[in-house]
């Protein structure tokens, strides 16, 4: 039996059942495992990584455990996040969006070649225009996906990967396969170091983190998020509490396009131009950002968050192949198994929850019946 | 519960995967370069891999600095990538990075960045003009099209119908080699360039491109290739009549002698592929370690490779280090 607190317990006292609780708290939160992962993956690199002398000072730099290589982590994760909160929202709804990396690549073009035709703007507007072109090239892609769909009754599997080529034809089209150059302005705002010194660019972590928040936010605390997860538990239950299946589908592929164009604008400001080919293959890490994080490729569960976390296992992963200085051809492997392994453990687990849910179910009603 | 069963599996995979601990590196004795090449299953580029650790090789035993080659080089081509891997290699402590461009507008903030930090930065194969690096080493392009669209003409007597092989159509030195090659066809009134066909980078898929344009165009007579991808498989060999269609190409590595013995491609030319790793490497070391002064442009020439040099090119091939050189041709007197 627990023993209640006391009212008139010591500060101390409160404050270890503070802890207590926080540490509980985490322990058993459903990104534990995920940021455990991430954690001792840190720690085994940290360890194993060796030291480099630096530039200036001369003093030991450890080679993974560093500022620079910390935030290019998440620079190189915050398109697979970033993107990878779309592809949640699309997975939770019971959908797959295959074109996202195609509608990064035909954002990006088309917003290049805007940017070239408009000519020299103020930065401010040259930002404008550029960030407006992508999310709107972006949220048209989502919103064909979502109406073929819709409309035409196919797998969005199909849908979508016909789109992935159709989109990226496009762009190969509209770009004449060129390498575009976007402004300066861009570039200044995407590698902005915000006071952290040279060559440290938070502003794609700080996009991750927001649209990570922003996409939790819209999953857990709005009427339209958790519409999402009732379609994607239960259709037919969905469908007869009254809900509108087709303008939440349509919604959710919206959103999905519209990430992908945020991650577009951020690669092509960052890296400085836009190709046909860029993005090219990443829909698969998209994809296995939001099924490592938890999400459930039959619909009904994931996480904004759980989805960043498993876009930064991916990117930890792929640094420890090089940190480690191990065969790169070893990045393919660890991270099929990775999602593999999370899949089926993660089925395991819920057919084991299942179960044991329905053990104490019978006896609790057997324990009714003796009574 | 799952999710800790995950991370100690993972955890476990990659400690096994890792096998050994990366040493620390000293640089008072050791002397750093990350290579970047465009993609590590190209053929091209583990033979300049090849190349940069005989280099370093020889450099660690003549100098006494333990100079090491690290391999960075993404597994598909992607600029994207490479920006990236050049911040890791700058953040991990190298001294010197060696890049073959994937695409220039990708890299060059990434290439400038470098040098801005410390890090200097010498091109190979596929260059980023007007960035901070302080070398290439590389042909023309423009040029290197050209020669190859010549010889087949002179092949095919200055008449019929050719095709163009032109690999990835979003790399630069490839788009070069492609306008250079149809420049020069222009000049011959009797030849048609039917088209360029591009493709994705790996020998089947070049071959198969070749395949599908052949049947597509039965009338195309020559190939004047910019790349040797089609040529590292066999599948050319026994689908095209040496009587009926000619081949040049860039490239001569140990798979494509045949081709040349059976007279498809009666000409290549080779890139010194080796070179790319062994020369750039010592040219870095020059400059960056011995702090001399090197060229801006380190000229790489092609070596025309037919049935008259088989022999001796097949033993240079030997002696780069390539394993898979068919012993018949290193038989031959020259």
């Amino acid at each position: 039996m627990h023993s209640q607190p006391s009212v008139t317990a010591s500060p101390d006292a409160s404050r270890a059942t503070s802890l207590r609780a926080v540490v509980v708290g985490l322990a058993t939160s459903p990104r534990a495992g995920l940021v455990g992962v991430l954690l001792v993956l840190a720690a085994i690199l940290t360890a194993a990584a060796g030291t480099h002398p630096d530039r200036v000072s001369g003093l030991p730099v450890n080679n993974f455990l560093n500022v620079y290589t910390l935030i290019q982590m998440a620079t190189d994760a915050s398109g697979f996040a970033i993107m990878g909160v779309g592809a949640t929202i699309v997975i939770i709804s019971g959908g797959i969006d295959l074109s996202v990396g195609a509608i990064f690549a035909l954002s990006e073009v088309v917003m290049a070649l805007v940017l070239r035709e408009a000519g020299p703007l103020p930065p401010g507007a040259t930002v404008a225009l550029g960030l407006g072109t992508c999310l709107l090239v972006s949220l048209l892609c989502g919103l064909a996906n979502g109406v073929m769909v819709i409309g035409l009754g196919v797998h969005p599997f199909i849908i979508t990967l016909g789109m992935m080529w159709v989109l990226r034809g496009l762009a190969f089209v509209v770009s004449h396969a060129e390498s575009i150059l976007v402004p300066q302005a861009l570039t200044h705002v995407a590698k902005a170091s915000l006071g952290m010194g040279t060559a440290l660019y938070p502003v794609p972590l700080l996009a991750m983190l927001a649209v990570t928040g922003i996409g939790g936010l819209y999953l857990r605390r709005t009427v339209a998020g958790r519409h999402i997860f009732a379609i994607g538990g239960n259709r037919e239950a969905a469908r007869y509490s009254g809900l509108s299946l087709d303008r939440i589908q349509l919604g959710v592929y919206v959103v999905s396009g519209l990430t992908a164009g945020i991650a577009a604008f951020l690669g092509a400001a960052f890296y400085g131009s836009a190709t046909s080919s860029d993005a090219n293959g990443y829909e698969l890490y998209v994809i296995a950002s939001a099924v490592v994080g938890g999400a459930s490729l039959i619909g009904g569960k994931g996480s904004a968050v759980s989805a960043m976390l498993g876009a930064l296992l991916i990117v930890t992963l792929r640094q420890a192949i090089r940190t480690l200085h191990l065969d790169q051809n070893y990045e393919w492997i660890i991270i099929g198994t990775a999602m593999i392994g999370a899949v089926v453990l993660d089925q395991g687990g819920s057919r084991l929850l299942a179960r044991r849910m329905a053990r104490r179910a019978m006896q609790t009603r057997s324990g009714r019946e003796i009574s | 519960m799952t999710k800790s069963t995950t991370a100690l599996a993972l955890v476990a995979f990659v400690a096994a995967c890792s096998g050994k601990q990366a040493p620390a590196a000293d640089a008072s004795k050791t002397f750093t370069i990350a290579m970047i090449a465009k993609s590590s299953t190209n053929p091209v580029f583990l033979s300049g891999r090849a190349g940069a650790d005989s280099a370093a090789a020889e450099l660690s035993k003549s100098s006494g600095v333990k100079v090491s080659i690290q391999w960075l080089t993404p597994p598909s081509e992607d600029g994207s990538v490479q920006a990236q891997r050049i911040a890791q290699a700058v953040n991990e402590g190298a001294n010197a990075i060696l890049l073959s461009a994937s695409d220039i507008g990708k890299v060059i903030g990434a290439v400038n960045e470098a040098v801005d930090r410390g890090v200097p930065v010498m091109t190979f194969d596929s260059d980023v003009p007007g960035s901070k690096r302080f070398s290439f080493y590389g042909g023309d392009d423009a040029e290197i099209g050209k020669m190859v669209m010549a010889e087949l003409a002179k092949q095919m007597g200055g008449r019929g119908k050719v095709a163009i092989l032109a690999g990835n159509q979003n790399a630069p030195n490839l788009q070069k080699r492609v306008q250079g090659a149809r420049d020069e066809a222009a000049k011959y009134p009797g030849m048609t360039v039917v088209n360029a066909f591009s493709h994705i980078e790996t020998p089947q898929d070049a071959a198969a491109e070749v395949l599908r344009a052949q049947n597509a165009y039965p009338d195309i007579q020559g190939w004047a290739m910019i790349g040797g991808w089609a040529l590292f498989t066999k599948a050319l060999l026994t689908d095209l009549d040496p009587k009926k269609v000619k081949i040049v190409s860039v490239d001569g590595l140990p798979a494509e002698l045949p081709y040349v013995e059976t007279g498809l491609a009666p000409v290549l030319f080779a890139q010194p592929t080796f070179l790319w790793g062994y020369q750039s490497v010592k040219t870095i070391f020059d400059h960056v370690y011995l702090k001399h002064d090197v060229p801006a442009r380190v000229p790489m020439e092609l070596i025309r490779v037919s049935t008259d040099n088989l022999g001796t090119w097949a033993r240079q091939l030997r002696d780069w280090g390539f394993t898979d050189v068919d012993p018949k041709y290193l038989a031959l007197p020259k």
